[in-house]
């Protein structure tokens, strides 16, 4: 059986530099170095990792991350502010394009890759799916993020955070949602977005079973064997590398090649209720949005909406393109595609630069 | 104007594998994303565009490209130096999907070796089998799943 390597930091946390910096050396040692794909399973100490294009100081309030002592930085794959720490698991997979058993193209890589955590899930009890286009949820709330980038000529660096556990109270304080500071109900908007494992099962549990029960996932979807293996000398250097020339540097934390960051809140009276929309830009694209008001829908559908919103394009054609490719009647009752995207055009219409 | 398999590929343009299209006009090559590469993406939220006045090699990485979570790479399709990026870009990325070959453009690239270098890129009937096989791949890759 072909052997993949697995790097593995799960039991003393690791810092954001040397835990990014390990992701990135994965596909630079297949392509450049010749190794087979690499599997690093690990957990960071409690810290925030903004996406690589995001504005840090839009997305974070960087003085209460220091008061707290919870590290900061950026990754260099794409996507929104994760909150990670000890009981959240990291997956950072370097993976050839061309693999036998990925799919392919972006959507393929993703749903075969998403297939492998959701059977991990299944091992311990819980039944998951994928949610187009990055996201694994549990009846509509999320328990995994999902994100990549293409490094080199066709080694990828995948990336997914699992939460084993999660700290609503500390994500609320030391992120800067815009759409949150517009909408007082922080905890139980975002309790009903998210799941963990521990709430799915009903208890603690340790990361072990977790972290084997990835490691087998992986191996059966892809028919090898995982051995575990720490980076060679070739691999150490590109780490300490990118420890010091990149994530211990402001200028790649601090960058400013990100679109500019809006939000606005729109309301809307339908025969359904009252539709109140929260929404943040990055440029020209839905960053956040929150869907809320006193009409009649299922956190499911909110949750599936808001998701399909979400990193797309806030032009009006684009929004109503994609509440329709996944609109079921009555998703929100007395009210359609034309009026939910009026709603949102209106919060657009209310955008103030943050 | 070319249909091939429900992708727009303009037959005047020449086209690299990584799915960058060069329009050449004298030395300067205007450069963007084609309409397989944009529909296979989906919304474009994020372009990293080099600076005006970098060199760039043919097939080298000059910018980044995000659709949602992933990041993908936009490759030199002839070797010169940027003369122009489109600012446009800036507030509205969604260009590229709408406007591949038109508002969407992204770059233009003074070139130094046309002669040799447009050989290596794919343009008029070369395209079709480059097509089949790009989705020929795509529906293997999904049979087996």
């Amino acid at each position: 059986m072909y052997a993949w390597r697995l790097f593995k930091d799960t039991v003393n946390p690791v810092s954001t530099a040397l835990g990014l910096s390990i992701d990135d050396a994965l596909p630079l040692s297949l392509s450049r170095h010749g190794s087979p794909p690499i599997l690093h399973l690990y957990v960071f100490r409690p810290s925030a990792i903004v996406g690589k294009y995001q504005d840090i100081e839009a997305a974070l309030r960087l003085d209460r991350c220091r008061d707290r002592g919870i590290e900061y930085n950026r990754r260099s794959t794409g996507g929104g502010t994760v909150i990670m720490g000890p009981k959240v698991v990291a997956f950072g997979l370097g993976i050839n394009i061309d693999q036998p058993g990925l799919g392919k193209g972006i959507a393929g890589i993703f749903e075969s890759l998403s297939a492998v955590l959701i059977r991990a899930l299944q091992d311990l009890g819980i039944k998951a799916g994928f949610r187009p286009k990055n996201d694994i949820e549990v009846d509509g709330r999320k328990i995994a993020g999902l994100s990549a980038t293409l490094e080199t000529e066709k080694a990828i660096l995948f990336h997914a955070s699992l939460l084993v556990d999660f700290d609503i109270p500390l994500m609320l304080d030391i992120m800067n949602q815009p759409p949150l500071k517009l909408y007082d109900k922080g905890y139980s908007c975002f309790s009903q977005r998210i799941t963990t494992i521990r709430e799915q099962l009903g208890h603690d549990i340790d990361m072990e079973p977790v972290i084997e029960a990835i490691e087998n996932a992986l191996s059966q979807k892809f028919g090898v064997s995982i051995e575990e293996d720490e980076p060679d000398r070739w691999e150490k250097e590109s780490i300490k590398d990118s420890v010091n020339k990149r994530y211990t540097n402001p200028n790649w934390i601090f960058s400013h090649k990100h679109p500019r960051s809006s939000a606005g809140m729109g309301q809307l009276k339908t025969p359904g209720g009252l539709l109140e929309i929260y929404l943040s830009l990055a440029g020209s694209t839905i960053e956040h949005i929150i869907i809320t008001g006193d009409f009649f829908s299922t956190t499911k559908d909110i949750n599936l909406l808001e998701s399909a919103l979400k990193w797309t394009s806030a032009k009006r054609e684009n929004i109503e393109e994609h509440l329709s490719e996944i609109w079921t009647e009555d998703m929100i009752y007395g009210v359609d595609v034309p009026t939910l995207t009026e709603a949102i055009v209106r919060a657009k219409g209310n955008l103030v630069t943050t | 104007m070319a249909i091939i398999k429900g992708y727009d590929m303009p037959d005047e343009l020449y086209y690299h594998e990584e799915h960058s299209w060069a329009r050449v006009e004298g030395s300067r090559v205007t450069v963007g994303m084609d309409d397989m590469f944009q529909k296979e993406a989906g919304d474009i939220v994020f372009v990293d565009l080099p600076d005006e006045g970098d060199e760039v090699a043919q097939g080298e990485v000059c910018g980044k490209i995000q659709s949602r979570k992933w990041i993908g790479k936009l490759c030199a399709p002839v070797s010169g130096e940027i003369v122009e990026t489109n600012e446009e870009l800036e507030d509205d990325t969604s260009l590229i999907n709408h406007d591949p070959y038109g508002e969407g453009w992204i770059l233009v690239i003074e070139a130094t070796d046309l002669e040799n270098e447009l050989g290596n890129l794919m343009h008029g009937d070369s395209l079709v089998p480059f097509i089949d096989q790009e989705i020929k791949r795509a529906e293997e890759e999904r049979a087996k799943a």
